[in-house]
Order: structure tokens, then C-alpha cells, then sequence
């Protein structure tokens, strides 16, 4: 039984009255069931035509109603440029009612901001532009202010809790365009507003996802350290269920807990064969202290790591693979506290890398510095003294891990 | 609706084909596809969940990420001290060679260089 669109305004009427803001998302997002009944009620419907109904519904939403019949018509002729706009100005009615009440109206806010992100980016594939993301992001950024403004409602009914996801939306329309320096501005607004409840009270969707972003955001500005704390968060928090979620957060993760000296379990790739594929390579070489395999892994993958941005990380992580094939002379060498260097440029001929014995004290000296290796060189003697405990410390147990590799 | 979505363009508009309910129940072979550029981070199914849907389940009170505290997601020791691999053989053929497979207390000066029969290791 198609629905008209006066029983759509008695719907939306309902929903206010009862505050049920799951189904006022239902009511006004476009591929609902009724969207469809109301385009065949209009066949060509303009903002004029529809005046009539202005006053229907208290304000703002007759205007509501009548953007959203626009709305499903411009999607339904495929005129994604008209849907932007007629969704936006649905949005900026919306905000109206949004502000003057508390935050029983979320769930609407987050389906329709949801909505925007998805016909700017149909919108943008038509121009082979971004401006309609740039200003999706814009819109939504204002939805930000309009939640943090909430200094009235009872805290459980706050609007604050829009927060967190508005600025995963927000990041997540900047980076669909890769425009990701533009998202310090929210998150600088987000610093300025010290009064939002703390994030792990928020719904873990909430949650993931912005520190996924964020998370993201740290590695790419080469902050690893944060990095590394939001997406392990991140990936423990995760719900299980969304592998491809949980792969997107490890696709950055493993390469960084690698860096400071953590290697995926065999268990843990197995779960995410294609992750596996490219990773495992690399920790498999590390493990083995395999210099040449890591360089053929390099080699092979780069393009991969590249996509993934990863790649910066693994060049990085080959010293480490340097460390472990120095311990190995160190072993062979019955764990003695001196080592001339060029038992050092042995091993490192052995595997067939052509470099000159000064190149190896300065690997040598710049492991010391790093922290790899616990010793100093005498360079006179072309010697280098071990550390008689922990010459080679863990990995895991450095201070400065990402720090010093910069 | 939906007719108007079989866009034939090359990049496909991502949206209002589903919605994300419907988006998050595709069949677990997802897992399988690459991470392509465009494949974002994606709306969860539900809202909130608690601990028993989260990898924290799998740690066993461990801390996150702690390989010591009990995470066996993550292996932090893999330094082996017995490793017989052709390399292993090699290196210490190749010690040996040298004369130094264990050096006790360096000696004077010059003496560290002096007993190499490596010609790289000397010394200016």
C-alpha cells in the first residue's frame, strides 16, 4: 500500500511527538520504502509546487518533508548535483529543530549526515570533482558545533554524545578525498572543548572509528607512537564481526607494532590472508634475521606497500633485520664482548652485500646509537665491546622505539 | 529507485543503493578482497557492543597488546641462539677462515687489524 505524502507528514508527526529517533531516521532516509511512493505522488515536483504544503507540519518540518520529497526525486533521476543540494538544505532545517532540543534526535542526525556523505560522493563522481565532499564535510563539521553547544540537557540526553561519530564523518569525508590536513581543524575544535564526556563512554562504533581515523591520521603525519595507541584500540575494541574493519586498522597496525619489535603471530596473519600475503614476507625475514629475503620482499611488494602507505615502515624496519644478523656473528662468535668490525663485514659478504668495512662500523655505530646494540666501538682497534649483559636487548624493551627512528 | 542506480560509470557511487544495515551482511568471504583505495573504513552493523564481541575476549584478561601479560596475537622474542641454517655454516666457516671465531682480549694497538687477512679491515 503506497503511502502519500500527507501520511508521510503524519509519520514524521508521530515520531516527533513519541521522540523516536531510529524511526524518524527511517522516515527521512531516501531508500526507505516510502521514498519511492512519494516520487510516483510527484511526478515533477519543485520547491514552488510544494509550498502549498508549507505550515503542514510545525516548522521546520514541512520544510523537511517537502526537501526530502526533492531529495528522492533528484537521486531517482539521477541528478546527484540536485540531491546534494536539496539534502543540504533537508540538513540545515534539520539543524534548526536539532539545536533548540536535546539529543533524542541523533540517530536522525547521524542517518542524514550519513546520507549527505554518500550523494556528494555520487555527486563528485559526476564532475570529477570534490567540492561536494569538501562541503559535506563542512555541513557535517557544523553539526560538531552543534552538539558541543549543548550546555541544557540532561547529560544522559545530551546532545555531546553526537560528537565522536560527527568527527569520524567529518575524517572520513576528508580522507574519501584526500584532503586529510583539513581534518586538524575539527580535531582542534575537539581539543577546545574539554566538557565532552570521555571517549570510551561513547558507543564503541564511535569509538573504532575515529580512532581508526585518527589513528590513520598519526601514521600518515609519521606520529607513530600515537599512531600505534589509537589503532591498537582501535582493533581491540573492534566488533569481530567487521574483518574488513579489522583488517583496514591491522593494515597499518602490524607494520608499526613490527617497528617496535612486535612480530603477528602466525594465528593472527591466518586470519587475514590477504594481509598475510604481503606482511608475512617481512616477518618471517626478521625473524630469520634474513637480510636478503627482507630485500627481496621489499622488492617484490613495493608497489603494495606503497598503496598502503606502508612502505616507509618496512624501509625503516630493515635495520632491525640488520640487528638480528649482527647477533647472529655475535652468537657465532661464542657471545664474546669484543668483535672486530670486520667480522661484522664478513656476515655481511657472506649474504652477498657488497659494502666496504667502514660502511659496517657506521651500521655498527648507528645500532649503538639507536639503542639496537649495547657497546661502544673502538675505532683504532676497529673493534667493537659488547655490553657483557643484554648486548642485544629485546626489541620490545625500547624506550624510544619509534622516536629514535625518525 | 533502484534502476537508476546501475550507473555505468567507472567509479561507482557507493551510496544509497544500500543502507547500512544492509550493507554490513555480506557474506564472509568479504575478508577475501584486497584493500583497495577506496575501500573505506565501513559503518559498523550495530551501535555498541560489549567485551564478548571484541578481540578483548581472546586475550584472557591479558593487557592489549602486552606479549608478556598473556596477547598471543603478538610474538616479541625471536632471537634464537641455536639456528643451524646453511648461514650459520657459513658464518662460522667464514670466522674461522679469519682466524677470529672467538677472540679473547684484543691485544695491543695494532694487533686487532694486523691479524686480519681481510685487506678491507686495515686500517688507514
Amino acid at each position: 500500500m503506497p503511502i502519500t505524502f500527507s501520511e508521510f507528514l503524519t509519520m514524521i508527526a508521530d515520531a516527533l511527538s513519541s521522540q523516536q529517533g531510529l524511526n524518524l531516521a527511517y522516515l527521512l532516509r531516501p531508500t526507505s520504502p516510502h521514498g519511492k511512493d512519494l516520487i510516483k505522488e510527484f511526478r515533477n515536483p519543485t520547491r514552488n509546487l510544494l509550498s502549498q504544503y508549507e505550515g503542514a507540519l510545525v516548522a521546520p518540518w514541512d520544510d523537511i518533508a517537502i526537501s526530502y520529497v526533492l531529495v528522492v526525486n533528484a537521486v531517482a533521476k539521477n541528478r546527484p548535483q540536485d540531491a546534494f543540494k536539496e539534502h543540504s538544505s533537508l540538513i540545515s532545517s534539520f539543524y534548526r529543530y536539532f539545536t533548540s532540543n536535546n539529543g533524542w534526535t541523533l540517530p536522525a542526525l547521524f542517518a542524514i549526515l550519513r546520507d549527505l556523505r554518500d550523494i556528494a560522493h555520487d555527486a563528485d563522481v559526476v564532475t570529477h570533482k570534490t567540492e561536494s565532499m569538501e562541503e559535506a564535510a563542512r555541513i557535517i563539521t557544523k553539526a560538531f558545533a552543534n552538539c558541543v553547544a549543548d550546555r541544557t540537557s540532561p547529560i544522559a540526553e545530551s546532545r555531546k554524545w553526537g560528537v565522536y561519530y560527527i568527527v569520524g564523518l567529518v575524517m572520513k569525508c576528508y580522507f574519501r578525498v584526500k584532503r586529510i590536513s583539513l581534518c586538524r581543524n575539527i580535531l582542534r575544535a575537539l581539543d577546545a572543548n574539554p566538557d565532552i564526556p570521555p571517549l570510551s563512554s561513547y558507543p564503541r562504533s564511535h569509538q573504532v572509528t575515529f580512532r581508526y581515523y585518527l589513528g590513520t591520521l598519526s601514521f600518515l603525519n609519521e606520529d607513530y607512537e600515537k599512531a600505534e595507541k589509537e589503532l591498537s584500540l582501535a582493533y581491540y575494541h573492534c566488533h569481530i564481526d567487521s574483518v574488513r574493519n579489522q583488517q583496514r586498522i591491522l593494515a597499518y597496525l602490524i607494520p608499526l607494532r613490527i617497528l617496535r619489535g612486535y612480530l603477528p603471530t602466525q594465528e593472527l596473519l591466518d586470519r587475514f590472508p590477504t594481509l598475510r600475503d604481503v606482511y608475512s614476507p617481512f616477518s618471517t625475514a626478521l625473524r630469520r634475521a634474513d637480510i636478503k629475503a627482507y630485500d627481496l620482499a621489499l622488492d617484490k611488494w613495493e608497489r603494495r606497500l606503497i598503496d598502503l602507505n606502508t612502505w616507509l615502515i618496512f624501509e625503516k624496519a630493515r635495520e632491525l633485520v640488520m640487528r638480528g644478523l649482527f647477533r647472529r656473528v655475535w652468537v657465532a662468535s661464542n657471545k664474546s664482548t669484543r668483535i672486530p668490525i670486520h667480522m661484522f663485514h664478513c656476515a655481511v659478504r657472506v649474504i652477498g652485500m657488497r659494502v666496504d668495512v667502514e660502511e659496517v662500523e657506521c651500521f655498527v655505530a648507528n645500532m649503538i646509537y639507536k639503542g639496537l646494540i649495547k657497546g661502544y666501538i673502538s675505532h683504532e682497534r676497529q673493534t667493537v665491546v659488547l655490553a657483557s649483559n643484554g648486548a642485544f636487548p629485546r626489541l620490545s624493551d625500547r624506550k624510544n622505539a619509534f622516536t629514535i627512528n625518525m | 529507485m533502484s534502476s537508476n542506480n546501475a550507473s555505468t560509470s567507472k567509479t561507482t557511487p557507493n551510496s544509497l543503493k544500500l543502507d547500512e544495515q544492509t550493507r554490513e551482511q555480506k557474506p564472509p568471504q568479504a575478508q577475501l578482497s584486497s584493500l583497495e583505495e577506496d575501500d573505506e573504513f565501513e559503518e559498523f552493523a550495530a551501535q555498541d557492543w560489549d567485551d564478548s564481541k571484541t578481540e578483548l575476549a581472546n586475550l584472557g584478561g591479558a593487557n592489549p597488546g602486552d606479549v608478556r601479560d598473556g596477547d598471543k596475537l603478538w610474538e616479541d622474542n625471536w632471537d634464537d641462539d641455536d639456528v643451524e641454517d646453511e648461514f650459520s655454516v657459513q658464518l662460522r666457516n667464514e670466522l674461522a677462515k679469519t682466524g677470529q671465531g672467538t677472540t679473547g682480549v684484543v691485544g695491543g694497538p695494532s694487533t686487532g687489524a694486523s691479524a686480519s687477512n681481510d685487506p678491507e679491515a686495515m686500517q688507514h
